[in-house]
């Protein structure tokens, strides 16, 4: 996950890289880092970098570095000849590398040549089972294949084994919530909290997953997250906010109105929205008050 | 007439266009949005459409519930309604309409009887610039009487055009320039309120 100062840094450099200021080096060593999906921005900075001899060689042994970012963003991007030009540089100076094993590969698999990538991942792996990046691999084929079932399988086997990978536990997530099976998602969330209490993202995943399975309980442990998203985020959060609005309308529309403790954290939630547009977004202000007021009515 | 039996579906250039560009600027997950319109006798007319969500956020209710209940409350005021919703899938070579997808179609049939659901379909969208065919790269889903939703086929007279022929055609020169990365969704606004949903600046 990025922080807003990474994310703030980022988008300086791409702008900067963009409209011809440089640093191209600096950005993708920044995308490579923060482990980012920027394929064509990639793509192209990078191919500009390693077709120039003299800024080449001055990268020294980051050159090889370079190829394999570039290689597996020209993957992304169906390139696959830039790609196979890349990996054959990189056979050439690593003959027997694992790790250049991997990009060939990655490159069955963005022919489509499924079987065959299965094959080289799977003799990949016996000589290293811990591999987490070519475990991930056969996660994504199976996704790519649809084989979306098969893809949960997998992954589930992985978190077995690398369960502190939380980026895996969000993928996990992310497809179960896509087959709106909202429980297990709802589990990887629990996980992630349990794992990371302080990390906003998670409190507020998992109470929207939490409102999306409904239910009077479900609906007042969803309040209770995007209270606590609230205050992780310093109440800077608008998804938690309007949450907040939309849980107690909610559970005010199940318990007929009895419950009537929970009125005030809204009528603060719904403060706090209405100063926020008025800063921000002036023209959408009675929109949003419009919205409010049919919450409250729900 | 009390469904969307022999309604045909004319949507204009612009809601047609921010849809295709909403697709293109999260080319790695996907995306849906809703259709705004009215029913002028046996036609429905998709006149504005709004980019919702890209990515898991599709399958959650509580940003779902805040865009519709905005988005109706907006486009009531010039007299249009949420006559139908836009999706399209994370792979390639999918063209299933899926539940969670269906689920929000249903949700939408329910106050819109003649509502149609739009999927894009990717291949179309692939050959454009070799095929330069007028017809809309989406499929048309309607739901008939056994309350589940059916392709409508494009054969003869096809029952989804655009109001302009040449929608195509401008469709391809947004793409040549990159016209997707202004694209704004809900999704964008919930992260940054500042960032306009309704894309008014888009097509000036």
């Amino acid at each position: 996950m990025v922080s807003k100062t990474e994310e703030s840094q980022l988008r300086q450099l791409e702008n900067q890289v963009e409209n011809g200021g440089g640093g191209a080096w600096e950005y993708l060593s920044l995308v490579r880092k923060l482990k980012l999906r920027r394929s064509d921005k990639v793509l192209n900075h990078g191919l500009t970098l390693l077709n120039d001899p003299k800024k080449r060689s001055a990268l020294g042994p980051d050159e090889w570095t370079l190829y394999e970012q570039v290689a597996i963003a020209a993957l992304d991007c169906q390139c696959l000849d830039v790609a196979k030009d890349c990996i054959k540089v990189l056979q050439k100076k690593f003959p027997d590398s694992k790790r250049v094993g991997r990009l060939e590969a990655m490159l069955l698999e963005a022919k489509g040549s499924w079987a065959e990538a299965e094959k080289a991942y799977t003799s990949l792996l016996e000589d290293n089972a811990l591999d987490q990046v070519i475990s991930m691999r056969k996660v994504a084929m199976a996704k790519a294949r649809g084989d979306i079932l098969g893809a949960i399988d997998s992954l589930n086997k992985y978190l077995e084994i690398f369960m502190a990978d939380h980026d895996a536990w969000r993928e996990l997530a992310e497809i179960y919530l896509s087959l709106q099976m909202y429980k297990q998602a709802a589990f990887c969330y629990e996980e992630l909290i349990l794992a990371q209490p302080t990390i906003p993202l998670h409190h507020l995943a998992y109470a929207e997953v939490l409102y999306t399975i409904g239910g009077l309980e479900n609906l007042q442990t969803a309040k209770k997250y995007y209270a606590s998203t609230i205050e992780l985020t310093g109440g800077k959060n608008t998804r938690a906010l309007y949450g907040i609005c939309l849980c107690t309308s909610a559970i005010a529309q199940l318990t007929k109105g009895k419950n009537n403790e929970d009125k005030e954290i809204s009528r603060l939630a719904a403060a706090s929205l209405e100063k926020d547009y008025k800063q921000i977004s002036p023209d959408k202000v009675s929109l949003l008050g419009s919205a409010l007021k049919i919450m409250k009515l729900q | 007439m009390s469904n969307g039996g022999d309604c045909r579906y004319v949507i204009h250039q612009n809601a047609y266009i921010k849809l295709v560009l909403h697709a293109l600027n999260h080319k790695t997950s996907a995306v849906n949005g809703v259709l705004l319109g009215r029913l002028s006798g046996e036609v429905v007319e998709i006149t504005e459409s709004v980019p919702l969500f890209h990515s898991s956020q599709i399958g959650l209710l509580p940003p779902l519930e805040i865009a519709l209940i905005t988005i109706e409350e907006y486009y009531s005021s010039q007299g249009l309604s949420i006559v139908g919703y836009f999706h399209a899938n994370e792979r390639f070579d999918d063209l299933e309409l899926g539940s969670v997808a269906r689920n929000i179609a249903d949700h939408i049939h329910r106050y819109f009887p003649q509502s149609a659901v739009l999927l894009l379909d990717n291949r179309k969208l692939g050959a454009l610039r070799n095929k330069k065919d007028a017809a809309p790269i989406m499929q048309l889903y309607t739901r008939d009487s056994s309350k589940s939703w059916k392709q409508v086929e494009s054969t003869g007279t096809s029952r989804l055009t655009t109001k302009e022929p040449s929608a195509n055609i401008v469709l391809l020169d947004f793409i040549s320039s990159n016209k997707w990365s202004d694209i704004v969704d809900f999704d964008d606004h919930l992260d940054d309120i500042s960032k306009d949903w309704l894309n008014s600046g888009l097509f000036k």
